[in-house]
């Protein structure tokens, strides 16, 4: 039975279809695991009772040949994609009542491909986070070293994949919130182009940055994963009109390679470790047949600070909503207006969030507004042209995910040292990219990550070299 | 980048959120921290570029003009905790 | 009352709800008199992850809106959040447009007796209605309706080129006739369909720059705003002529004191933090669709005028009455189709008919009398089927029970008596009766002849026809 929850989402599909077991005989193992893994905490709600109807619907499913295709996979979702009728929380006291009338986008899809909703992953709050240890909840543990930090903001998606708590999840990147918890909890993450899965029903941190994806085990998993994601919806007006292509056949076929290697940024990493596991990979994939080319992506450094002024500044405007008279954390103490807007909110948001929201304002606020705002906006603009120039000569772009692996929870209480983790995620977010991080070796024993960026609707191609990577080699499997 | 008390005064008073006195000082040492970094945006000269608001622009989604009616009040009203004959109630307002 | 030559200087900004069946950005319905919050959606409550879709239909009444009044037209339709906090605005920021409003400069001719003049218009944007805040149906809270909120507004703003409360009226009248003739919206000001807020001030003649001004609000009817204004400039030029400074500030109307008074201050000057949506993608207008737009115009006022001055040869005033709003210039053109007179026509419609509507505070669309009612009376009265007195009668039982005209005619007895013979019988009654006053017209006191024709009409309830009368009593008098 435990053998079940170690299988592959490919795996699993296959077992499920010839009947080699039960969606029934997976959804309780893994049902059972979480019980045990309890004290990882990477679940905020379980939905026992309805995932062991749901089983038995889809095995029933199964029989007729009326299988869908993710029917009777368990699977978990980041606790901020809506579902009718359940508890969203977002890791915020703010919504720790609420109850969403309608269900996401993302939600909808996959349960419409037929996947069981085991339970909402647990996450930074609002999503903003590069450790796990803003939750409302209480921190995630990284199930690899449990005194270390699984990564943030998806560090319950990231912390239940590498538990073996579910074969995937979802979760979203705004600054690198996918690609670096899958490299600190040695799992694999993708987050697709800008505007690739619809952002209807996810509750929203930073809109122009926002993006939903998948945490999997391997990167076919992630590949059929993200195919039943993705797609143009018509409820949410940043959603592309583009063609999906088959992510399942394109993650296996024959495709030629030219890899760009920012050879400034590379130079400069600190970490050894860090420094030689990347080359020794690309090594290999060059070994394999790949090209490689150096590229130059002049404004990477100034991505840093660019991504703290937009990212707070839309969410100082995002979570403007929440003031308690709609939905939503509301006051006892309210004598005024005034107090049911302050004291809701004070209440409500815990310090990280009431962090970006003060520089969000600032920034935007009179007088501010050209000095940051605006020139965050010029230099995206500036990083999104240097994607664009090394994108005419190469097929993808190759960095670390992280300067390190993980690090102790609670050692870190400067902000900026905490940004900082998402140094080389977050370009790829400015310039609404495609980019993927696969485990690729050890920092202090602890798992670290090759990131692979592609261009513009090419999640078939990084999602490609990164299985590529992974025939090659056995970091991705859970030792 | 300096924070004054001023301008915490008026960040909290934008943003809805008290700023106590106990927690202003460590707040204003993380928020100047944090600005000191942005300012590094200063090293580039900008002023030919133009700002880039959407990562991507070639989708144009517009809405047909046509009434949805399946709004249940009641439902939606469930969220709220302070409401009456179908109002959302505020304590008073003064205008 | 001119006091030293102040000259006002006064530009309005007139709120339009837009005639659409749903949202800007939302499909919810927006018939007026809903039961509260009825009509508020999930994306109207501003529910976490909801997002605004942009209703096509509201661009293209923006778009006749400019082609009207001559206007450049933006290129791309780029929306902007305005943040600030209110309890009727449920995301806290509405979506508005700032730096690239949809429709730019252009301008509207005003007629002021003989005169005209241009008044420009600096631009005309789309922005979401707010919803409702009552403050008087609970002693302890004010109650919050939402069904307001997400409307569609166009709102067009004047260049400070009114120098005074007629003028301004004017202008408002040209705005209300425009967007009527248009369709876009029904301009109702006592439903809220069309909001006006004043910008007013005073400076002298010599004065290169403007005075201080203050912004009017709550201003709802066409009479209010010359009331209101006219109040503001005096209250202005008495604070000036007193050497005390206008203080820059907003300021409500009262109607029932008729005064304007200092609205108790929310925030001084709210600061905004204008910054682009990053949940909508501009939209492109292309110079076809723009085209398109200014050929499949409707008739606008000025060109109806002109057109009925010519094919009907009305005078200058009368179309300008008969195409004061598009309902009117449709009945009157209704009126027409059953083939009376254009003049009689007019009359009818802008004596009487416009009387009883002005004594009931109502407007041609409510009126029972329809079209076909008026041509009939006509008709009996170029037919001498009944006689003037008559008519007017028969147009206030139709305006108070409606009917029809036959039927009425002759439930009413209202019949012309034309019989020459019928009416000499009830002439010869009345000159019996009054001998002496007959002697005394006969030998001259022509004024006597009005006398005996009011009798006769008094003896037939107003049935005889004057003309009829009239010939006899001289033929009478000849003899």
């Amino acid at each position: 039975m435990s053998d079940l929850i170690n299988l592959s989402l490919t795996d699993q599909i296959l077992g499920l279809t010839d009947r080699s077991f039960s969606s029934k005989e997976i959804t309780e193992a893994y049902l059972s695991e979480i019980k045990k893994k309890k004290s990882l905490n990477c679940f905020i709600s379980i939905f026992e009772e309805e995932c062991k109807e749901n089983a038995l619907i889809a095995d029933e499913n199964i029989i007729k040949n009326k299988a869908r295709p993710l029917e009777g996979i368990p699977i978990a979702h980041k606790d901020i994609f809506c579902i009718k009728d359940k508890k969203t929380t977002c890791g915020s006291k703010m919504l720790s009542n609420f109850v969403s009338p309608y269900s996401s986008e993302v939600f909808t899809k996959l349960d419409d491909a037929g996947a069981i909703t085991l339970g909402k992953t647990n996450m930074d709050e609002f999503a903003m986070g590069s450790s796990n240890e803003t939750s409302f909840y209480g921190n995630v543990l990284n199930p690899i070293n449990e005194k270390l930090s699984p990564g943030g903001s998806s560090g319950g998606s990231a912390a239940a994949v590498r538990a073996n708590l579910c074969s995937f999840a979802t979760a979203t990147d705004t600054g690198g919130s996918i690609r670096q918890p899958a490299s600190f909890c040695g799992v694999t993450g993708i987050k697709p182009t800008y505007g690739r899965v619809s952002r209807w029903g996810m509750i929203a941190f930073a809109s122009s940055l926002d993006q939903a994806g998948i945490i999997a085990k391997n990167a076919k998993d992630a590949a059929i994963a993200l195919k039943y994601m993705s797609g143009f919806d018509q409820k949410d007006s940043t959603s592309l009109n583009e063609e999906v292509k088959d992510f399942q056949k394109e993650v296996d076929a024959n495709q030629d390679h030219v890899i760009g290697i920012p050879k400034e940024l590379i130079e400069n990493i600190k970490n050894d470790q860090v420094r030689d596991s990347f080359n020794n990979s690309i090594s290999i994939l060059e070994k394999d047949g790949a090209k490689i080319e150096e590229i130059n992506l002049p404004h990477i450094e100034y991505s840093l600070p660019a991504y703290y002024v937009i990212a707070p500044a839309e969410c100082s405007a995002n979570l403007a909503r929440y003031d308690g008279i709609r939905f939503g954390h509301r006051s006892n103490s309210v004598s005024s207006l005034e107090d049911l807007y302050v004291n809701s909110r004070t209440e409500g948001f815990g310090k990280e969030v009431k962090n970006r929201i003060f520089i969000g304002t600032f920034c935007l606020s009179a007088g501010y507004y050209d000095a940051f705002y605006n020139k965050a906006l010029k230099i995206r603009n500036l990083i999104k042209n240097d994607f664009d120039e090394a994108f005419k000569k190469v097929s993808s772009i190759a960095m670390p995910t992280c300067s390190n692996s993980s690090f102790e929870l609670g050692s870190i209480s400067d902000p900026v040292e905490m940004y900082e983790q998402d140094i080389y995620t977050i370009p790829a977010n400015l310039a609404g990219l495609p980019a993927i991080s696969i485990p690729s070796g050890t920092a202090n024993d602890m798992p670290i990550g090759l990131q692979l960026i592609g261009n513009y609707l090419d999640e078939g191609r990084i999602l490609n070299l990164a299985n590529k990577f992974q025939k090659l080699t056995d970091f991705h499997e859970f030792k | 980048m300096k924070i004054t008390e001023q301008d915490l005064k008026n960040i909290s008073l934008l943003s809805k959120i008290k700023i106590d006195e106990e927690t202003s000082d460590s707040l204003t040492k993380d928020l100047e921290s944090i600005l000191t970094m942005v300012n590094k945006m200063d090293e580039l000269d900008t002023s030919k570029i133009n700002p880039l608001t959407h990562p991507i622009e070639n989708t144009q989604t517009l809405r047909e003009d046509i009434e949805k009616k399946d709004i249940e009040r009641e439902k939606l009203q469930e969220l709220s905790k302070e409401k009456d004959s179908g109002f959302y109630l505020t304590p008073k307002v003064i205008e | 009352m001119s006091s030293n030559n102040w000259q006002p200087v006064i530009g309005l900004e007139v709120h339009v709800q837009l005639a659409t069946k749903t949202k800007l950005f939302s499909s919810s319905p927006i018939a007026f008199g809903a039961e509260p919050n009825t009509q508020a959606s999930e994306i109207d409550l501003g529910l976490p992850g909801v997002l605004p879709v942009l209703n096509k239909e509201a661009i293209s009444h923006a778009l006749k809106f400019g082609c009207a009044i001559n206007a450049e037209i933006s290129e791309k339709v780029i929306f902007a959040r305005k943040n600030y906090f209110y309890p009727d605005l449920p995301k806290g920021y509405q979506i508005s447009q700032l730096d690239d409003p949809i429709v730019g400069k252009g301008s509207v001719e005003i007629k002021l007796g003989d005169k005209s003049k241009i008044i420009g218009v600096t631009r005309a944007h789309l922005e979401e209605d707010a919803g409702k805040s009552i403050h008087d149906l609970y002693s302890n809270n004010s109650a919050i309706d939402l069904n307001r909120a997400g409307t569609c507004l166009l709102e067009i703003v004047s260049e400070p080129d009114l120098s005074s409360a007629k003028e301004a009226v004017e202008y408002l009248k040209k705005i209300h006739s425009i967007v009527t003739f248009l369709g876009i919206s029904d301009g109702d000001m006592s439903q809220g369909s069309m909001r006006c807020d004043a910008n007013v001030s005073v400076k002298k003649p010599n004065d290169q720059e403007l005075g201080t001004r203050t912004e009017l609000k709550n201003i709802n009817s066409f009479k209010f705003v010359e009331k209101a204004i006219i109040f503001e400039i005096d209250r202005q030029i008495k604070e000036l002529e007193k050497g005390k400074e206008i203080i820059q500030e907003t300021r409500l109307y009262d109607s029932k004191k008729n005064l304007t008074r200092s609205m108790r201050s929310k925030e001084e000057a709210n600061d905004y933090r204008y910054f682009p949506e990053p949940d909508l993608i501009p939209i492109k207008i292309s110079k076809d669709q723009i085209n398109d737009v200014r050929n499949n115009l409707p008739e606008l006022p000025e060109i109806m005028k002109e057109r009925f001055m010519n094919s009907y040869e009305l005078s200058d005033d009368n179309a300008e009455l008969v195409t004061i709003n598009k309902e009117t210039a449709s009945f009157f053109e209704e009126v027409l189709s059953y083939e009376v007179s254009a003049k009689n026509a007019v009359n009818w419609i802008t004596g009487d008919l416009f009387a009883l509507i002005n004594k009931n505070d109502t407007n041609i669309s409510e009126s029972k009398v329809n079209p076909k009612h008026i041509a009939e009376i006509i008709q009996n009265i170029e037919d001498q089927k009944i006689s003037g007195p008559s008519a007017k009668k028969l147009l206030e039982i139709v305006w108070n029970e409606g009917g029809e005209i036959q039927k009425l005619i002759q439930k009413e007895g209202l019949e012309q008596i034309s019989n020459d013979d019928e009416i000499e019988k009830i002439l010869d009654e009345v000159i019996s009766e009054n001998q002496k006053q007959f002697e005394q017209l006969k030998s001259g006191k022509d004024r006597l002849q009005g006398f005996f024709v009011g009798q006769v009409m008094k003896k037939t309830s107003g049935s005889a026809s004057p003309q009829v009368v009239n010939k006899l009593l001289k033929d009478k008098l000849s003899k």
